[in-house]
């Protein structure tokens, strides 16, 4: 892995093993390496090579970034290893029926498997139901993602059907599992955590 | 001037919402200008259409912010004014309602009120929004009356804000949430 020198962050939620941090050019390296590494891209679903050139755009201004977004990203910032390993958001965003799609993505195959991306998304839906005001939130999991169908039921998702036959993974159609979140249901799982 | 296909949006009984169009632009330039018009909309600049039209494009957005629309007066088959929701936060839930009658002649008619009920139903019940802003100086009467007809409340008097013919005079701030308004209908 490559070494990097430890770096000023500003952070903009903070986790417990992690926090969420505005994007950063300075990082479009790692978002390239992570777009393009094949473990990686064989679970966010990215089929398309990205030039680093063509990432490094990504963090330009745009006239999308004027007003109302639909799209939020935060980058995944591990705090005892001080590096960002990941980005997670919020797609899709309907500010009329208040819900949005739920994504995260931990760059780095060593990371997975330590709760990293459940505490990401945690924070994540906290940031959507409570400064957001979002009604509720959603996910897709294509079937052979086992790691990810259990964050989404650990998190409290419901599933709430299954779209047959979905996605083209691996040379094969598969089926999606569409999870949601209401943010009453989540409120009351606060309460009894509290309890 | 006026074209023979007028796209609706919100039918209402005398009115009717339809689509900004930048065939019109003479049109809105002109009830901008207007001395009496402006000195109730409180516009102390002078609009050239260049500009207006460049104003309502800005408002464009993939998701908007500012929603105008022209005011069609059916029984006439002509536009009379125009109307927006603005400064739309869609994280609050929060819009503002402004309204302009641009033709003078149409005055004292009420339109205004059937407009504002027009526009609220459409917040609420459409765009999800749960509080509607109107605001209005202290002299402008008719269209404090109008927004109290159509369910607004008093929320907050600022004072001196407006001057207006060398004297400063008070906003007047209204309200009208969802909840409220639900129980009406």
């Amino acid at each position: 892995m490559e070494e990097r020198k430890e770096e000023e962050i500003f952070i903009f939620i903070e986790g417990d093993k992690i926090d969420l941090l505005a994007g950063h050019a300075k990082w479009a390296d790692l978002t390239c390496k992570w777009m393009n590494d094949p473990k990686v891209r064989h679970y966010s679903r990215n089929p398309w090579p990205r030039s680093l050139e063509e990432v490094k755009k990504w963090f330009e201004p745009s006239t999308s970034d004027n007003g109302t977004r639909d799209f939020i990203v935060f980058t995944i910032y591990h705090k005892k290893d001080k590096k960002p390993i990941g980005t997670v958001g919020l797609n899709r965003i309907n500010w009329l029926s208040r819900n949005a799609n739920i994504f995260a993505t931990i760059g780095y195959p060593e990371y997975w498997g330590q709760g990293i991306a459940g505490e990401a998304a945690e924070l994540i839906i906290k940031y959507g139901f409570e400064e957001l005001n979002l009604h509720k939130v959603f996910s897709g999991v294509f079937d052979p993602n086992k790691r990810s169908l259990r964050t989404a039921e650990k998190l409290g998702f419901i599933k709430e059907g299954v779209s047959v036959q979905d996605m083209y993974v691996d040379g094969k159609y598969v089926d999606v599992h569409k999870f949601y979140l209401l943010k009453e249901d989540w409120l009351k799982k606060q309460q009894t955590k509290e309890q | 001037m006026m074209d023979t296909h007028i796209v609706t949006f919100i039918e209402g009984n005398r009115v009717s919402l339809i689509p900004i169009n930048f065939n019109h632009l003479d049109l809105y330039i002109k009830w901008e200008n207007n001395p009496k018009v402006r000195r109730y909309s409180r516009n102390s600049l002078p609009f050239t259409k260049e500009v207006y039209k460049k104003h309502l494009e800005s408002l464009q957005k993939k998701i908007p912010e500012d929603i105008p629309f022209e005011i069609f007066l059916k029984k006439d088959e002509m536009p009379i004014g125009i109307c927006e929701l603005s400064e739309i936060d869609w994280i609050n839930q929060v819009s503002n309602v402004g309204i302009l009658i641009g033709e003078i002649d149409y005055w004292g008619n009420d339109y205004c009120t059937e407009v504002i009920r027009l526009l609220i139903k459409y917040a609420f019940e459409e765009l999800n929004l749960q509080k509607l802003k109107y605001v209005a100086f202290s002299p402008n009467k008719a269209s404090l009356r109008c927004a109290e007809k159509a369910g607004f409340t008093h929320e907050a008097t600022l004072m001196n804000e407006m001057y207006i013919d060398g004297i400063y005079y008070n906003s007047i701030f209204y309200t009208l949430f969802k909840k409220d308004w639900i129980k009406t209908r």
